[in-house]
């Protein structure tokens, strides 16, 4: 696809194509920026857009305020995860993760739409796309103009995992912050775990231990920290002491041996393979004719709740036991604790929102047939942008202002 | 501003009441309020003592002046009126130090009630705050004793003792250095450990329980056998006595087959003979049983015996067949042929078995009047196959093997000699007989070790086994091979049968590309709504269009896009994972070759095609 999108096309079917590709969309990730105000969505075809969330949801949102800023190639295959740090904006796919610097973004979306309305925009970088909003006639011209310009953005930096070479570059599914030590784990196709130290964009050390490609990771404040689900259908937990209760495995191990220094502040360091659960060999959630793959986690405290080919299951971790399995027959891909809430999403058009108890609370619809991920905009700096918005298998990322319905949708 | 101005205008309120006089007095209010402002200041400056003996000097002097003016007025003298005049002027001084004084007083008061009411207030504040706080203290007094008073689950369960807990419990578990200080820890600690033990004396249960029911299961046999041995012992007995008494080396299977084959005819022996060799050298897959009556293939053999005995009774027959045939000619003609079409009793099965455990079963018959070998297939397969109607006939026995060779198609005789045979009976051709008799294919014969020479009519035909054998291998390779590639055929008719494509072509076709909707009627439905590979799948025909344009100006567009389509659908089948649960191998075995099965959240399935390594990897 990306090849394509490459090739010259002569002109008039640039549209066809355009149309066909957002046809066949699919919206793999999302990101808000540290600001609170934008959001960043990566689709199939390695295009990252920015939104500007603050406009859409201004009382005068016109319908073109809900289409991206801008969009720009960010990488040759699927944009599968991003996340943002305080200033950076992390994408990765194709075995690769880059790095964008937010605030380049930003300024360089206003310089460009900049140009294409006159001088009005110059004095106020940041000025969000209501503001010039006014002006009847923004055109997807524009867009495109932008567009093109962007191709040639630059990304801050890139890095790609030491991977024992194979036919195919393995692909990037998850990344995941570890603030208090400034890391970055990537995890995905080559059944490992990598840890890049974001100071100096070293690879520190690898994790193995998983059978088959990850798929998501998750973060706890406690020990075990880092949480895996993969293909393999086994959810396995990484930290450095033994736990009580756990079924210890031995099989995972660092790749480098260097245990030996265990200060505090690395503490991942010394970290190995804690505790292994194996979702679908319990029959309580197992669902063999859906496979055993693991698709979506989440963590709170001692509780954490699993999904994909077995049946979304909240579990108790200290004793490794599935304490409710949750009624729904579709194979979730997102799933997120909120407040006394867990929201999933999946196949099929809604967000669900249950009870810990396994009560379905609501099913909200959206727009797309299939959801693949969830963002919950809360960073303090933009209260007045406070919303969930939902992506999938569409060209759409639903925005829903609170968690009863769908407001609008913001669309590629 | 207004409550200043009225704070100031109530004194005067109290004033004009007190001295009603006063009102008369015609004074400006500006001139008024900044009389009071001084005023006001002023009480605090003026030391009430102070004021107090003013007051009593103020009235002492009244009083003398009042007295002083009884006292002129009562003497009445002339020069009185000035003295008294004067008098009251000094008197009316001295009223106004006492209405100043009186208004001071009024201020002093209001001030002190104000403070009061201040003081109160502030009294007031305090008093609930310490009413609050005695609430919140009962409230917490009350929480804590609820919490003391809080029953745990745990604490009906009967936990191991302290001591046995640490000489037991592993390290990993009792963490002794954490635990012994915090008995709350250690409470969970204590916990974990049973809920460990429990954990496997539950296994302990179930392992003695499963292992309970085997010892019984076995017993239940060992029972069954015990009990049937001793009527079969008795069987055994009793069946032992003959073979005692013929003291013969026992039959085993092979040799009671060979024995039958002695009975088969020239052309099925050198067919069971190669094939059985072949067998066993080349093809352990292969194997060769004789079907049919022995007793009459025998009865054949003894044609002196049989003739004689047809003969004599023929003629007693022929006068009853011919009163009963004579009536139509066709029914003799019709004996006549069935005569000729005569098959040997005996036949030859051969069972060709491929990897994929589906089973070719050919049956070799020998025609004896006409000198030829035909063969019947059928094919089983592993799995059940599903036949859709496109597929109807690829595995039917009439055509599965036609042409296998170049030209042969088995409905013709290859012996030339019979045609002269059917001659005499009426038989055109034995293309309507090879239905029910077989097809008279040429490898067959060559099989036989039969070897008929074109055009050459009436040659005696002896059978050859260096004929047969040169032929075999090659023959089951190419029979096998077909086996093949017909059920192979017949699984892209099955899955292409489950695929419903929906196509929509813009009139600008073909620059503006058509658009595939896909419906897969397979384990359910599956539509781009449910299933993410079908929507990969549409997505590798519609946007991906380009690479299937073709050479210039792309008119194979459409025609790229089905094949493109055939060969994702095959990867789509081939790769669905198997459900371990269910029984029986899959029901699309995985040929083609990928790197891996799935990719990515979606679990996309590799769709792309490497051309020169033959692989199939992920966009």
């Amino acid at each position: 696809m990306e090849r394509a999108a490459q090739q010259a096309v002569p002109l008039g079917q640039m549209e066809v194509f355009q149309a066909l590709q957002r046809l066949h969309m699919t919206i793999f990730s999302q990101s808000v920026s540290p600001c609170g105000k934008f959001l960043a969505a990566g689709n199939n075809y390695g295009q990252i857009a920015i939104f500007s969330l603050s406009a859409a949801l201004s009382s005068e949102a016109k319908e073109e305020s809900k289409k991206p800023m801008v969009t720009f190639q960010a990488h040759d295959g699927p944009v599968y995860s991003m996340v943002s740090t305080d200033r950076h904006l992390l994408s990765a796919g194709d075995g690769e993760v880059k790095a964008w610097l937010w605030a380049e973004i930003l300024k360089k979306v206003s310089v460009e739409l900049g140009e294409g309305r006159g001088t009005q925009t110059q004095r106020e970088p940041l000025r969000p796309p209501s503001a010039w909003g006014h002006r009847e006639s923004y055109d997807s011209a524009i867009i495109q103009q932008a567009f093109l310009s962007m191709k040639g953005c630059k990304e801050l930096w890139r890095r790609q995992p030491p991977y024992r070479t194979s036919l195919e570059v393995p692909e990037i599914n998850a990344l995941l912050l570890v603030p208090k030590e400034n890391l970055l784990i990537l995890a995905g196709g080559d059944c490992q775990l990598h840890a890049m130290d974001l100071e100096t964009g070293t690879f520190m050390w690898a994790l193995r231990g998983h059978t088959d490609y990850i798929h998501c990771l998750a973060l706890r404040e406690r020990s075990p920290e880092v949480l895996s689900g993969g293909e393999d259908g086994a959810v396995r937990l990484w930290g450095k002491e033994c736990r009580i209760g756990g079924k210890t495995g031995g099989k995972g191990g660092w790749g480098e041996e260097d245990a030996s220094h265990g200060s505090s502040s690395a503490d991942l360091r010394t970290a190995k393979e804690v505790q292994t659960i194996e979702v679908y060999k319990h029959e309580e959630c197992s669902r063999p004719h859906n496979g055993r793959w693991i698709g979506c986690l989440a963590t709170d405290s001692d509780w954490m709740v699993c999904g994909g080919g077995p049946a979304l299951t909240l579990w108790h971790l200290r004793s490794s036991t599935p304490t409710t399995v949750f009624p729904m027959r579709a194979p979730q891909k997102h799933v997120t604790f909120y407040q006394d809430l867990i929201l999933s999403a999946g196949q099929g058009r809604c967000v669900n929102q249950w009870q810990l108890s396994g009560e379905l609370k609501a099913q909200v619809p959206g727009s797309s047939p299939g959801l693949l991920s969830l963002s919950l905009n809360q960073q303090p700096a933009a209260p007045e942008c406070k919303v969930l918005t939902a992506a999938g298998n569409s060209c759409r990322v639903d925005v829903f202002t609170n968690l009863g319905y769908r407001a609008f949708s913001l669309s590629f | 501003m207004s409550s200043e101005s009225s704070k100031k205008r109530k004194p005067k309120v109290i004033r004009s009441d007190g001295a009603p006089a006063e009102g008369k007095r015609t004074r400006s209010d500006t001139e008024q309020e900044g009389k009071y402002y001084s005023e006001e200041a002023e009480v605090d400056l003026r030391d009430p003592g102070r004021d107090y003996e003013l007051y009593k000097y103020t009235c002492q002097e009244l009083q003398r002046l009042m007295a002083e003016i009884q006292d002129l007025k009562s003497r009445g003298g002339k020069d009185a009126a000035v003295e008294i005049e004067d008098r009251r002027i000094q008197s009316c001084v001295h009223f106004m130090t006492l209405k100043k004084l009186n208004r001071l007083a009024h201020i002093r008061l209001k001030k002190g009630r104000d403070q009061t009411h201040e003081a109160k207030q502030k009294v007031d504040a305090y008093h609930l705050q310490l009413q609050n706080l005695l609430y919140e203290v009962m409230h917490l007094q009350k929480e804590i004793t609820k919490c003391l008073e809080f029953k745990s689950k745990h604490e009906e369960i009967d936990l191991v003792s302290l001591e046995e807990f640490y000489k037991e419990a592993p390290p990993d578990i009792s963490k002794a250095e954490v635990t012994m200080g915090d008995p709350h820890q250690q409470t969970l600690a204590r916990l974990d450990w049973e809920l460990e033990q429990r954990k496997r004396l539950a296994e302990k249960y179930r392992e003695c329980l499963s292992n309970k029911e085997k010892i019984l299961k076995e017993i239940e046999v060992k029972k069954e056998y015990l009990s049937s041995l001793q009527p079969r012992l008795n069987s055994i007995m009793q069946a032992s006595l003959p073979v005692q008494e013929y003291l013969f080396m026992p039959f085993d299977q092979a040799h009671k087959q060979y024995e039958t084959a002695r009975h088969l005819p020239p052309p099925l022996y050198v067919l069971f003979v190669q094939a059985t060799a072949y067998g066993q050298a080349c093809d352990k897959m292969l194997s060769v049983a004789i079907e049919g009556s022995v007793d009459e293939a025998k009865a054949l053999f003894k044609p002196p015996e049989d003739s004689q005995d047809d003969e004599s009774d023929s003629d007693a027959e022929e006068e009853q067949t011919t009163k009963r045939r004579r009536p139509t000619l066709g029914v003799q003609l019709d004996d006549k042929r069935k005569e000729m079409l005569k098959r040997h009793p005996l036949s030859v099965l051969l069972d060709l078995k491929c990897k994929d455990d589906s089973v070719l079963h050919l049956t070799f018959y020998y025609l004896m009047n006409l000198n030829i070998m035909t063969v019947k297939a059928r094919v089983t397969t592993a799995t059940e196959l599903i036949t859709p109607i496109s597929a109807g006939d690829l595995l039917s026995p009439d055509s599965v093997l036609s042409c296998l060779y170049p030209g042969d198609h088995g409905k013709k005789t290859p012996n030339p000699a019979n045609q002269y045979q059917f001659d005499k009976v009426g038989i055109l051709t034995l293309r309507d007989y090879v239905l029910d008799l077989g097809h008279p294919y040429l490898w067959v014969q060559k099989l036989g070790g039969l070897h008929f020479p074109k055009e050459q009519p009436q040659h005696t035909v002896i059978t050859d086994h260096s004929l047969s054998a040169s032929h075999m291998e090659t023959t089951m390779k190419l029979l096998k091979t077909r086996v093949q590639s017909r059920l192979a055929l017949h699984k892209q008719f099955a899955s292409l049968a489950k695929l419903q494509a929906a196509v929509v072509l813009n009139p600008g076709y073909s620059s503006i590309p058509p658009i595939f909707q896909l419906c897969l009627n397979w384990k359910g439905e599956k539509t781009n709504n449910n299933d993410d590979n079908i929507r990969a799948m549409e997505s590798e025909v519609n946007v991906c269009y380009k690479e299937l344009c073709g050479p210039r100006p792309g008119h194979q567009l459409l025609t790229n896009q089905l094949q493109r389509l055939c060969v994702l659908l095959d990867v789509y089948l081939e790769t669905e994972s198997h459900d371990d649960s269910v029984e029986g191998p899959k029901e699309f075995p995985q040929e083609k070759m990928c790197l891996r099965l799935f990719r990515g959240p979606s679990r996309i399935k590799p769709f792309k095609y490497n051309h020169p390594q033959g692989f199939f990897s992920h966009r």
